[in-house]
């Protein structure tokens, strides 16, 4: 299925539910609009283009240009490493689910060596931690590392 | 005269400790990121959202500006030295800039490059500096209708200026526009689209769909499709261009100043765009077309002076009318509401010093990028040698932790992360964000005008818009700009029935 019916179906898709419930939030009438105004509106014109997407002709587009080999396994890591600092930043503190992400990405994403890897991905964390929470005065969570009371 | 005396006080304002380190800083931070294929401004600014909050609105404006016209400078290094280009709006500067450097000439290439950047950025500001105080004055006669129906306009170019399909456009637009209702409605106190979080109340985060937009979505599509830099032309020694060189040059730098400048104004004119646009136009005149493609100056230094123009043109209708003309400037524009200035016709008379700071420290700013990019070129270019497998990762936390800093809010990070996804997945199908993001900074301020416009019109009656000179005027426009296509189209379609017909 080509990219553009694919956007288009999915507009039509979002726009049917919103527009109905934009007619919940109360339309109002013209000359006083409600909250569903505006939304229902939008919802309507989206219904509009996504129906334009998915009948008009489309030419024959040549396959996906491949500008190089896919690499979703890196992608995949990447995207696990960063969905493992999300659910752990407030849990192990920043120090630590920083330094193991970046870990992480170095070592298994950009394939560098374990050296390089684990000495940069301290020396960032700790850098960044001095930089965003002394300089910059931004707090962030300290979890699970014994660190100096005032941090 | 007048406006050399606000000058005068917008220096004062710019040339403080704070605004000069600020004016260098932003001006260095946008020169590296042009020059590192990958991040551009867009993504440079929403990145550093979290950290202008904490400034003085004057100050973040200095360094966003700076970031936007120092992208432009670098942007050429790289397509000059890599073929390469380090910036969309330098996407024009390899075709020329690259066959230079390839017979040895790299050296007049940046030095013309940055030359031209130097004079469209400053011949422009000079503009916007003349420009807008008449444009505010008019524009103070704009009511809720007109500014609705300028808003209109602005969108409708928008969606429709973009490289593909305008169709796609205006539909990434109505998804910013529908992104921009999700929180507790403003005038009637409605939850909507909040599925019942307290998060979502109060509405979607700009930093966080702008960071994983842009940010986030740029990088892991990166990672996806990881290709080797290609090689490094050595450091050019000698700089300065030959006298030929100047005067070759001289018209094309005129001409893309001039255009530059026109194309920034208008709601979609992209620096890009600009630099196109000035490329065909230097082809067109030239007594010999022949040599572009195969190393002509005019080629470098035409569309290298009108991407800069275009980006200080771009602030003309963004201070004067409130009205951001791309990706970058809406989300300055979102960074300056954070701070409680609305720019718009009144901006001149409310915060005139944050405006005359701004103008003044852009004069500064260009000499400064003129420095950073003649001298001490030699410093970007080493800085193309450090390995994006390290910068990568960085850049990454960097996003996550901007993102978790602006509230210490875990959801915000979420909220990057999926619209992180979403940016990859645009990127992948070659969809276009920025109309998205456009909208999304547009929205809030359509509805308004609208609710207003229409509570006016005591009838609710569309016909009021076009009681109004100005509002059925740039209404019109908009109509026209927007439905020219669908008359082709349905013009083709029946055409291209009949003589299906004929041949049965």
């Amino acid at each position: 299925m080509n990219v553009e019916r694919f956007l288009g179906l999915t507009s039509v898709a979002i726009a049917t539910p919103v527009a109905i419930a934009a007619w919940r939030f109360g339309v109002g009438s013209p000359q006083s609009p409600g909250a569903g105004f505006w939304p229902l509106a939008i919802a309507l014109v989206m219904l509009g283009l996504g129906f334009i997407l998915v009948l008009r002709p489309h030419p024959n587009e040549a396959s996906a240009e491949d500008e190089g080999a896919s690499r979703w396994e890196k992608l995949g890591i990447s995207l696990a490493s960063l969905l493992f600092y999300v659910a752990l930043l407030e849990a192990l503190g920043y120090l630590l689910t920083t330094a193991l992400t970046l870990l992480v990405q170095l070592r298994w994403v950009e394939d560098r060596s374990w050296r390089s890897s684990v000495l940069i991905a301290v020396l960032v964390a700790v850098l960044s931690l001095l930089l965003f929470k002394v300089l910059l005065k931004v707090s962030l969570p300290l979890g699970v590392l014994p660190l100096p009371a005032g941090w | 005269m007048d406006t050399i005396n606000l000058l005068l006080q917008g220096f004062a304002v710019a040339l403080t400790p704070v605004n000069l380190l600020a004016v260098f800083l932003g001006a260095f931070i946008g020169t590296v990121i042009g020059v590192l294929p990958g991040l551009g401004p867009t993504a440079t600014i929403a990145l550093l959202l979290p950290i202008t909050i904490g400034m003085e609105m004057v100050t973040a404006l200095i360094v966003m500006a700076g970031i936007y016209y120092g992208a432009m400078y670098g942007g050429s290094i790289t397509s000059i030295l890599v073929n390469i280009p380090g910036e969309a709006a330098s996407v024009v500067t390899c075709i020329d800039g690259y066959q230079m450097a390839r017979k040895g000439r790299a050296g007049p290439a940046l030095g013309m490059s940055a030359i031209g950047s130097f004079i469209g950025g400053t011949v422009s500001v000079v503009a916007v500096m003349l420009i807008s105080p008449f444009l505010a004055e008019t524009a103070l006669k704009f009511g809720a209708p007109e500014m609705f129906a300028l808003l209109f306009f602005a969108f409708v170019c928008i969606g429709g200026l973009t490289g593909k399909s305008r169709v796609q456009g205006l539909l990434m637009a109505c998804v910013g526009l529908l992104l921009g209702t999700v929180g507790t409605d403003e005038i009637q106190g409605v939850d909507r689209f909040v599925f019942g979080t307290l998060y979502l109340q109060d509405g979607i985060g700009l930093v966080p769909l702008a960071m994983g937009l842009f940010g986030l979505g740029e990088i892991l599509y990166n990672i996806e499709k990881r290709q080797s830099v290609g090689e490094v032309l050595a450091t050019p020694k000698g700089l300065m261009p030959t006298l030929k060189d100047w005067k070759d040059s001289a018209w094309p730098m005129v001409r893309g100043s001039v255009l530059g400048f026109g194309i920034g104004i208008i709601p979609g004119g992209m620096p890009a765009i600009a630099s196109l646009v000035s490329y065909a136009v230097e082809k067109k005149v030239s007594k010999h077309p022949e040599e572009f493609g195969q190393g002509a100056i005019e080629g470098v230094a035409g569309p290298e002076t009108a991407n800069n123009a275009a980006t200080a043109g771009g602030f003309v209708p963004l201070l004067t009318l409130g009205i951001p003309t791309n990706s970058v400037l809406a989300l300055i524009l979102a960074s300056m509401m954070m701070h409680g200035v609305t720019p718009g016709p009144l901006m001149l008379i409310k915060w005139a010093d944050v405006f005359w700071g701004v103008i003044a420290s852009m004069y500064i700013g260009n000499i400064v990028c003129l420095i950073l990019n003649l001298p001490l070129i030699g410093l970007f270019v080493r800085m193309l040698k450090v390995p994006y497998s390290i910068l990568s990762p960085l850049i990454i936390m960097f996003i996550l932790l901007g993102s978790y800093a602006v509230a210490g809010n875990v959801n915000d990070l979420v909220a990057t992360l999926f619209f992180g996804v979403i940016g990859y997945l645009m990127k992948r199908f070659n969809i276009e964000a920025a109309p998205l993001i456009l909208a999304f900074v547009l929205g809030p301020m359509l509805e308004n005008n609208l609710s207003k416009a229409l509570i006016m019109s005591r009838t609710g009656d569309p016909m009021f818009f076009f009681s109004r000179p100005i509002s059925a005027t740039l209404i019109s426009l908009a109509l026209l700009v927007l439905f020219f296509p669908l008359l082709k189209w349905s013009w083709r379609l029946l055409s291209g029935g009949h003589k299906a017909q004929k041949i049965a």
